[in-house]
């Protein structure tokens, strides 16, 4: 694409062309001393006060020669720079950064005065902790990554800025320890992002489809984490982190499935308190995908795995019921489903009354008039409450949940052995980034125990986890 | 992904192999061995331990089956002989499959056919094979703390129903009693041929061939011991008790309280034998892949079609199981002991002759 040409009217005429949006502005003005200057920005997205402040101000009373190297001097912006072709300087109009042009220019000038648009640095909503660090990252790539920087004093941080989307451009930082993180890793990474050839990035959760290994996969590939302090503790032992401009959700590589089970706080209480809450959580995650499903299938092939008493229990209750245990456990599921999808969705008053209306009346009305049985309610609740003691991977555990159901309600107790069997052989055989998303357990390491379900003292983990391939493997001396 | 550690080998042998022997194998050794039924199977776990011995050992020389049979014998008879083996591992995959479709209707349901609910597995093994033998190492590491959990689950609630003086008096059963059980037993003991298509993918490390001898004969107390304690509470009776380790813990005193809590380690085990069952499938795709060449889509399309045959046995001897059990046991058991017992020990041989013996 072509350079400025330094005739104002014809440069002027060019950018238009090129941006014929109705937002796109020029400001024309001329110094005391007769040199003509246009001002070329994205109305919405570039603030006008610093404009005014930093370029429009100083050059009224611009007495100097026409080179860009002359009038930089006399801009009071912190953040200039100087660009020829109308490819870059489209791109940086489009970025919220105005474009200063004149009669006679050898190159235009480019001002840093972007206005920026950001809420306040919160508490993610979805990983609250009771100790601990509580800020969350927030839409802006610039203040996520001062949220990084500020917990690593080091030259050895790196960010790597890379452009994904055609036409949203968006900006991802790759971010790594230089000497800790595998060098292969960040490669691979970087590779991975310049191979996609897509128009627009809304979310960091569009890459993780093109860093996945598996971009099919029901098995999540890509760690994410709203916290910095997670996020930088991930870093530090050696992963790669990724924060994508626009979405409050960083990404970390490689990612293991036992990350989701552990928590920022584990980090912060005693170890035995940590391993009690971790074993916990897988326990509470297994009982809220199996137990439904085991339910079903004792009622309907094997009524022996019920207790007598609790046998007779379920018997007086199910009696009335016109629906088969399957068929009642999955409306239960359903309705379940359906009120946690319109509970997030629905405004924060008439949710208070949604959760009335699920509790009384499709919990309790619907027992009393024998549409389903008291025992289904209470599995079904027991196993909504556990889906949610590993959040990150609610996604998955509730499609596995609803596939053992229905597993369990056709092919009965066996038919759990065997997704079950598929479940592991599937993920056993899942590897991205040269990590195997079960590890430590399999493939079996035992140094990387140490920090899995359970958690040893922070003095007994001198070492970054075996699996990462850390150049720099001690972290305490 | 394609490499087996030497830990995931000790797993096998030590968790995951004595794991086949417990549903129909305690039943027939009670049949012919009566109260000398730990005899017999004290020597299938010997003899098992030597040949996995041999093929740990030969394990060293880092060839695939047929890299050691075409270096031995030219191209021509390395693919026969790796077809043959391949062969013998898909006849060998048969009992165990129809053996657990037999639990699998027994024990786990009272009123679905055995079609609608052993049918899935085939679904299971025909994904299971399609996968890199690298894959089943690392199933290992996930199953042997389930087949820990689930053994020794059982051991503890059947042990208290036990009476361990009914083994006694040793000997009672005499030389025929032992013979005629150890005869039937051997097809059940072909641990040492899942390893040889595996030849070339273990990592092999200083003497792996004892340690995995030795964990070989660590799983093996384990099954002693479960059938100590089986026909310690069985007794006489024991013949008649096909499904094992199903039936050994249900006489537990909690099971009144509790119900049948006992089936949290059967569902472990069971899980455990689904992967265990697929082996000698896997194992005869391997062989056929080394004989063949490795094409892209070759070990999926042969893992549908041998798991499409064996979903057709399993339909057409639905109901001729007693028949299908007296011909492997019975009329062509030798092929066991040829190709697990004998093969091992003479590809080691061969190599020793060849002047390349290495040692454990």
């Amino acid at each position: 694409m072509k350079n400025i040409s330094g005739k104002l009217k014809s440069d002027l005429k060019e950018l238009k062309k090129l941006l014929p949006a109705e937002d796109i502005l020029t400001f024309e003005f001329s110094s005391e001393r007769g040199l003509e200057f246009a001002l070329v920005y994205a109305d919405p997205i570039s603030d006008k006060e610093l404009l005014g402040e930093q370029v429009i101000k100083p050059l009224i009373k611009y007495e100097g020669e026409k080179k860009a190297k002359d009038i930089g001097e006399k801009l009071a912006s912190p953040e200039l720079r100087t660009e020829k072709s109308f490819e870059k300087l489209t791109a940086e109009i489009l970025a919220g950064n105005p474009v200063l042009l004149w009669e006679g220019a050898d190159e235009a000038i480019v001002a840093g005065t972007k206005k920026v648009f950001v809420r306040a640095i919160a508490e993610p909503s979805t990983d609250v902790v009771v100790k601990g660090p509580r800020e969350g990252f927030i839409e802006d790539v610039k203040i996520n990554t001062s949220l990084v920087r500020r917990r690593f004093k080091t030259g050895e941080l790196k960010m790597d800025m890379v452009e994904v989307g055609r036409r949203s451009k968006t900006v991802v930082a790759v971010c790594y320890l230089d000497g800790i993180s595998k060098p292969a890793a960040v490669e691979e990474v970087k590779k991975k992002l310049n191979s996609i050839d897509i128009d627009y990035v809304p979310d960091s959760s569009y890459l993780t489809h093109f860093l996945a290994s598996r971009p099919f996969s029901l098995v999540k590939q890509v760690g994410t984490t709203e916290k910095p302090d997670i996020f930088c503790a991930k870093i530090a032992e050696g992963r790669v982190g990724l924060l994508v401009d626009g979405s409050p959700i960083a990404l970390t590589v490689p990612y293991l499935l036992i990350e989701d089970f552990q928590s920022s706080e584990d980090y912060f209480v005693p170890p035995y308190r940590a391993t009690f809450t971790r074993l916990l959580r897988l326990f509470a995650l297994i009982v809220a995908i199996y137990l439904p499903a085991f339910y079903v299938a004792a009622q309907l092939f094997k009524l022996q795995l019920f207790p007598v008493k609790l046998l007779l229990t379920i018997a007086g209750s199910i009696r009335d019921i016109p629906f088969s245990p399957s068929l009642e456990m999955l409306l239960v599921l359903l309705v379940l489903e359906v009120l946690n999808e319109a509970s997030i969705r629905m405004p924060k008053y008439v949710g208070m009354a949604l959760s009335v209306v699920g509790a009384l009346v499709l919990g309790e009305t619907a027992v009393s008039a024998g549409f389903v049985s008291t025992p289904a309610i209470i599995i079904i609740a027991f196993s909504g409450i556990g889906l949610y003691a590993v959040p990150n991977l609610i996604e998955q555990t509730s499609v596995l949940r609803l596939v053992m159901l229905l597993v369990a309600g056709s092919v009965g107790t066996y038919g759990i052995v065997l997704v079950t069997a598929f479940v592991i052989l599937y993920l056993v055989t899942t590897e991205n980034f040269g990590a195997p998303l079960v590890a430590p357990f399999s493939p079996f390491v035992a140094h990387d125990l140490r920090d899995s379900l359970v958690k040893y003292n922070l003095g007994s983990l001198p070492t970054r986890p075996e699996l990462l391939k850390s150049p720099n493997k001690r972290r305490l001396k | 992904m394609n490499k087996i550690s030497a830990r995931q080998i000790y797993f096998f042998l030590a968790c995951v192999a004595p794991v086949g022997k417990l549903i129909l194998l305690p039943a027939q050794l009670a049949n012919f061995s009566k109260n000398d039924l730990l005899f017999p199977l004290l020597a299938h776990i010997l003899l098992q331990a030597a040949a996995v011995f041999c093929v740990l050992l030969l394990s060293k020389k880092g060839q695939t089956l047929y890299d050691l049979m075409e270096n031995a014998f030219g191209k021509i008879a390395a693919k026969i002989l790796a077809g043959v083996f391949a062969l013998f591992l898909l006849f060998a995959a048969l009992l165990p499959i129809l053996e657990q479709k037999l639990f699998v209707q027994n024990v786990f349901y009272d009123t679905l056919p055995t079609v609608v609910s052993f049918s899935p597995y085939f679904l299971f093994a025909a994904f299971l094979c399609a996968k890199p033998l690298g894959g089943f190492g690392r199933t290992w590491d996930i199953l042997a703390p389930l087949a820990i959990v689930g053994l020794a689950g059982i051991l503890l609630l059947s042990a208290p129903s036990a009476d361990f003086g009914a083994l006694a008096p040793a000997g009672a059963a005499g030389g025929a009693g032992f013979l005629q059980g150890a005869r039937s037993g051997f097809a059940w003991f072909y641990d040492a041929a899942l390893l040889i298509p595996m030849l070339g993918h273990i990592e092999y490390r200083e003497g792996m061939a004892w340690k995995g001898a030795l964990f070989y004969l660590l799983g093996g107390a384990f099954v002693l011991l479960f059938f100590a304690t089986f026909y310690g509470i069985f007794q006489e009776t024991a013949v008649n008790q096909l499904f094992a380790f199903s039936a050994t813990s249900k006489y537990y005193e909690g099971v009144t309280t509790l119900g049948r809590i006992d089936y949290v380690f059967i569902y472990a085990l069971a899980l455990v034998m689904a992967f265990y069952c697929a082996l000698p499938v896997q194992g005869s795709i391997e062989c056929t892949l080394q004989a063949c060449g490795r094409k892209k889509y070759l070990p999926t399309v042969l893992g549908i079609l041998l798991s499409a045959v064996l979903f057709a046995l399993s339909l057409i001897l639905d109901y001729k199981f007693a028949d299908v059990l007296q011909a492997i046991s019975g009329t062509v058991f030798w092929l066991f002991p040829v190709f697990c017992l004998a093969v091992p020990a003479l590809m080691l041989l061969f190599l020793i002759k060849g002047g390349r013996r290495e040692t454990a």
